[in-house]
């Protein structure tokens, strides 16, 4: 795809969380909500609706793509639709990562001196 | 905690929930949606206490608001062919239904205004009643919903027979057949002591009608009281006739129940209390009609009387032990 990354930026937190919870394996929705709360210390509680209206927009950008189905053997024996990011997902979660690592230097800088 | 009886119960409302989302969306992510919200209702059954159950609830209502409507409205823009766009108006006419189909045929707000089950349900406590665990889904609907008849012990929600006007809230203590009643306010069923945990008793005065029902009607027995008096008592004991419920407040002492105004048709039965949603401490009067005082009283008062500890509250069907005695 020749979509050029930046289009995407800046990514939405919820976005942002998922292709993070992405990024070293595949999962399904529960173990996306979950591990967004883990990385946000609770503060983002992705609902279902959030969680698969983020996934659908995803989808059809090509930031993400469904991996089949398959039961967690963690959960139950039901089977449940895995996600993985995509090449392109991953290089938009990398230069969101950059814009934000540049908007915190700049933070940083500019607030030297205060409790941050 | 929440048994999985409760948490299938709320799955199978937020199955009916998700009809407000667009059919192309719900078709694709409704399955997975609905396991994401079982597993996280099962996460949170685990932990204790109800304040992360409150939040999840809150969390889900407005996600599923905000999202719905943010699906309509991208379906809406995305269509862009003139007839799938009328066609999403009807959508949104579909989506008002759903909002009015389950506040009226799947639950029914319901506020307890006297105290005849206290101990278990408090003056001004607001609750849904969910009106489809007792009504006959049919022969088909049989296999696809949950169906259970009723038991001794349950809650039930009905139409005061005397007065359709009413909803009432009292415990399942006969059912069609059984033999019913009191020695010392005791209930004998089919000669068998009930031991019931749930009750209350708060001894005023003797009264030999209310605790060694049934003698001899008395003035205050209704007309429909007055039928059963008549025609379902043998040998000291009342008969449930078939398609008849004989139901009891929890406080004994102080509840005007089956043993003054009769029997409960089965068809009178609306439903089950499903979740107690907010328990608010005002006098019956207030509670049955809204009015200015009431009005002011709830801003003024909205946070110190509010029962915070009730809130989300699951009042639980209790069956009686039945110990001895048997004749």
């Amino acid at each position: 795809m020749a979509t050029p990354t930046h289009e995407f930026l800046p990514l939405t937190p919820p976005v942002f969380h998922i292709l993070l919870a992405l990024a070293p394996e595949e999962r399904h929705g529960y173990a996306i909500m979950q591990d967004v709360a883990q990385q946000t210390a609770g503060a983002l509680q992705l609902g279902p609706g959030t969680l698969y209206g983020c996934l659908k927009r995803m989808l059809a950008a090509g930031l993400v793509e469904e991996s089949g189905e398959r039961p967690d053997p963690a959960l139950d024996d039901e089977r449940r639709r895995y996600y993985r990011m995509t090449p392109l997902g991953r290089s938009a979660v990398r230069a969101e990562a950059h814009r934000l690592a540049g908007a915190v230097t700049v933070a940083m800088a500019r607030l030297a001196g205060e409790t941050v | 905690m929440m048994p999985e009886s409760t948490i299938g119960r709320f799955c199978r409302l937020y199955s009916v929930l998700l009809y407000a989302y667009p059919p192309d969306f719900r078709r694709e992510f409704g399955r997975p949606m609905q396991q994401l919200f079982r597993d996280r209702c099962r996460d949170l059954a685990r932990s204790p206490g109800r304040l992360p159950l409150l939040r999840f609830a809150i969390q889900t209502v407005g996600d599923w608001f905000g999202t719905s409507v943010r699906e309509r409205a991208a379906a809406f823009w995305s269509a862009g062919r003139p007839l799938a766009r009328r066609s999403s108006v009807t959508e949104w006419a579909l989506t008002l239904v759903i909002y009015l189909f389950v506040t009226t045929t799947l639950v029914q707000a319901y506020v307890v205004p006297t105290g005849s089950m206290e101990g278990n349900l408090l003056i001004g406590d607001h609750m849904f009643v969910d009106r489809l665990a007792y009504s006959d889904p049919g022969p088909l609907g049989r296999r696809i919903l949950p169906y259970r008849d009723l038991q001794h012990g349950d809650i039930i929600a009905f139409l005061y027979p005397e007065d359709i006007r009413q909803t009432y809230v009292k415990r399942v203590i006969g059912l069609p057949g059984d033999r019913i009643h009191l020695e010392n306010g005791q209930v004998l069923r089919n000669g068998r002591r009930l031991a019931e945990p749930y009750t209350q008793h708060i001894a005023t005065f003797p009264d030999p009608y209310r605790d060694k029902f049934p003698t001899a009607p008395a003035a205050f027995t209704t007309p429909r009281g007055r039928d059963m008096f008549e025609h379902h008592i043998c040998d000291g004991e009342v008969t449930v006739p078939p398609g008849m419920i004989f139901a009891m407040g929890d406080n004994r002492e102080n509840s005007a129940d089956s043993r003054y105004w009769g029997f409960v048709p089965r068809e009178y039965v609306v439903g089950k209390p499903l979740l107690i949603y907010w328990s608010y401490d005002a006098p019956t009067a207030d509670l049955e009609e809204w009015t200015v005082n009431h009005a002011i009283d709830l801003a003024q008062h909205f946070f110190t009387r509010t029962r915070w500890n009730r809130t989300f509250l699951v009042p639980h069907s209790q069956a009686a032990q039945e110990i001895g005695g048997a004749r």
